[in-house]
């Protein structure tokens, strides 16, 4: 699948197509508006990541010209303007999320698969690892078949770790995606410790396998055992 | 002391003691005049005797008619003239009276004689009386006029100048209206209107610079730290990395989402100053705190905390997003700082909000809605508080602190 990163930043760009190359996502970046606008023109990507303000151009006419022209392409904003009207203008004109910086790269792999599910594989609402599978749309976690009751905040937990498979994210990260900005990490090391352990021992009584491992309690990986 | 007061203190003391000094100059230049005058009579009726002696070689008879008196006196020898001031007794008054006296010599057949002329002087003595009288009349009478009509054309000259004190007293920076700039006839209160119409159109320009500084500076910080993050993420992914690195990298991650933090309140604080939360709707307090709490409830059973939510329907008008970060804000400070097993109250009087939570000692509550204010224990930005102040100033909301029986009790007057 293909991914466009129209972003100006380019270190930011960098990390981005670093952390996202990593799984099934193939990533082509735009520093600028014109250089954006020929990309769009030519490739259909599944998930268009797109900052506001760029070189030559604002990210707001990317997305017109994107809805205007119907393309199918998903489109996340990710804005260092966190305010109300962007978002909901950019909304409004089309846009599938807005992400404001500063975000963590899990959040915004997150979203993608969020906006990609809803968009293109329209239908299929069906997330993977090994043996766990979780429906989507009835928000249904099932292993080998057989369903498993999960608390809302395990169930977001879980699906933004096979989100983010392989992938280490920090405790930090998890706790902004559970709780928002309002709590701060320090403050929330023992709810993330607790929300885990009750997963994975929820999980683990279903027969699956203990995937969540823990990086010295700063960061956690669903991975491989 | 009012300007004027002062100024009238001032004109009126120098005015008595010049009219004093004045006057008494007046008096004695009156009196010399005058004198000079009744002196040149005497002189005249001198020269009268001595060419009555000339002619007839005999003295004039001695005369006392009206105020005039002459007498003559043998004496051995020749003497100067002179003249005298005298106070003599008039027996048709029945009382002294100051008379003028001239004493000369007469020399008739070789026998001298001291003839002497004298006159009243009190009809000169009350000529001077009254003139001093009316000019003295005239003087205060001119002054009374001239205090009042002072006073009501000082009242005039000053009125521009009250028009634009009035308008500063009345300049607010956040709605800065143009300060009256009303032209006069006076130089110095235009020279005035001009410094401060300068001065003021400078500061607002510079308020509002400011103001965007700080949005654009906010702005320009998530970016950057958007960068840091992103790279953070991406490190984190090194297997080889030591539990002594994965540390001090959770320090940095920690350090960034405190300065994204800070920037977000940052961001916040100037949009409610620029006025960018217009919109309002009718709300109940009771609902946005039943929300916060549920939204909470991990938080306070994480902590162990009983929160006793007494609090009634309570209208308000307000928008939304800023009843959200009000109440928010208020919870999550008292949740934060309380210790583990510990009763946070809610409670709404008529018109109010009080939250309560237990706490070891008072804060200074002058301080504590400050900017960048917090207790030497606290993990937050500092902002918390100020944001709850300024989103209370935009409605005239009263947000107030105080401590009581080992509580902190915050209360919002709507």
């Amino acid at each position: 699948m293909k991914l466009l990163v129209i972003e100006d930043e380019k270190d930011l760009s960098d990390s981005i197509c670093t952390y996202l190359g990593k799984e099934q996502f193939i990533c082509e970046t735009a520093y600028d508006y014109r250089t954006a606008m020929e990309k769009i023109h030519t490739t259909e990507y599944a998930c268009i990541i797109l900052d506001i303000t760029l070189p030559y151009g604002s990210g707001m006419d990317l997305l017109k010209t994107v809805k205007a022209e119907g393309k199918t392409d998903g489109i996340l904003i990710i804005s260092a303007k966190n305010s109300l009207e962007d978002k909901i203008e950019g909304l409004q004109i089309g846009a599938d999320d807005y992400l404001a910086k500063p975000f963590h790269l899990s959040e915004l792999a997150a979203r993608i698969n969020a906006v990609i599910r809803r968009k293109i594989h329209s239908g299929n609402n069906i997330v993977r690892f090994n043996e766990i599978s979780i429906d989507t749309l009835a928000k249904q976690v099932t292993i080998k078949s057989e369903p498993v009751e999960l608390t809302r905040k395990e169930y977001e937990l879980l699906l933004y770790f096979i989100s983010n498979q392989r992938r280490v994210i920090s405790k930090n990260a998890l706790v902004a995606h559970l709780w928002g900005h309002e709590m701060g990490a320090g403050e929330s090391v023992d709810f993330i410790y607790t929300h885990i352990k009750n997963l994975r021992k929820k999980l683990q009584e279903k027969g699956c396998g203990d995937y969540i491992k823990s990086l010295y309690g700063m960061g956690y990986k669903l991975t491989d055992l | 002391m009012k300007l004027q007061a002062q100024y009238n203190r001032i004109s009126v003391v120098s005015s008595i003691i010049v009219l004093l000094i004045a006057g008494i100059g007046y008096y004695f230049l009156l009196h010399y005049v005058l004198t000079e005058q009744l002196d040149e009579t005497l002189r005249v009726e001198q020269v009268e005797i001595q060419d009555f002696v000339r002619t007839n070689h005999s003295l004039p008879p001695a005369t006392t008619y009206k105020d005039q008196k002459i007498e003559f006196k043998k004496v051995a020898k020749d003497f100067l003239q002179g003249f005298a001031t005298l106070t003599l007794y008039d027996p048709d008054d029945k009382e002294n009276e100051l008379s003028r006296q001239l004493v000369f010599p007469v020399q008739v057949n070789g026998q001298y004689y001291a003839a002497s002329v004298t006159k009243s002087q009190e009809a000169t003595e009350e000529m001077i009386g009254l003139i001093l009288l009316v000019t003295l009349g005239l003087i205060i009478l001119l002054s009374v006029l001239l205090f009042f009509a002072n006073r009501l054309l000082v009242k005039r000259l000053w009125k521009p100048f009250r028009t634009t004190l009035a308008s500063i007293k009345n300049f607010n920076l956040d709605a800065p209206s143009a300060i009256k700039n009303e032209k006069t006839a006076i130089y110095e209160f235009n020279e005035l209107n001009e410094s401060i119409h300068m001065m003021t159109e400078k500061v607002v320009k510079d308020y509002v610079s400011l103001k965007h500084f700080t949005d654009h500076a906010s702005h320009e910080m998530q970016t950057p730290l958007a960068v840091v993050n992103s790279k953070l993420d991406i490190l984190i992914q090194d297997p080889a990395l030591s539990e002594k690195n994965l540390q001090h990298l959770q320090s940095i991650y920690n350090a960034v989402d405190k300065m994204s933090k800070l920037g977000q309140s940052l961001l916040l604080l100037t949009k409610i100053d620029n006025k960018q939360f217009c919109e309002t709707s009718d709300g109940d307090i009771r609902s946005v705190v039943e929300n916060k709490l549920q939204e909470l409830d991990e938080w306070i059973q994480e902590k162990h905390l009983v929160v006793r939510n007494r609090v009634n329907y309570l209208h308000v008008t307000m928008n939304r997003q800023l009843a959200d970060t009000l109440i928010s804000n208020l919870v999550i400070n008292a949740i934060r700082h309380s210790e583990s097993g510990s009763h946070i109250l809610l409670q709404s009087g008529k018109r109010s909000l009080t939250i309560s939570n237990p706490g070891a000692t008072a804060l200074d509550k002058h301080r504590i809605f400050d900017r960048f204010w917090k207790s030497q224990h606290s993990d937050g930005t500092g902002l918390g508080l100020a944001i709850v102040k300024r989103i209370c100033d935009q409605y005239g909301f009263l947000a107030q602190y105080e401590f009581k029986d080992s509580h902190h009790y915050f209360t919002i007057a709507f």
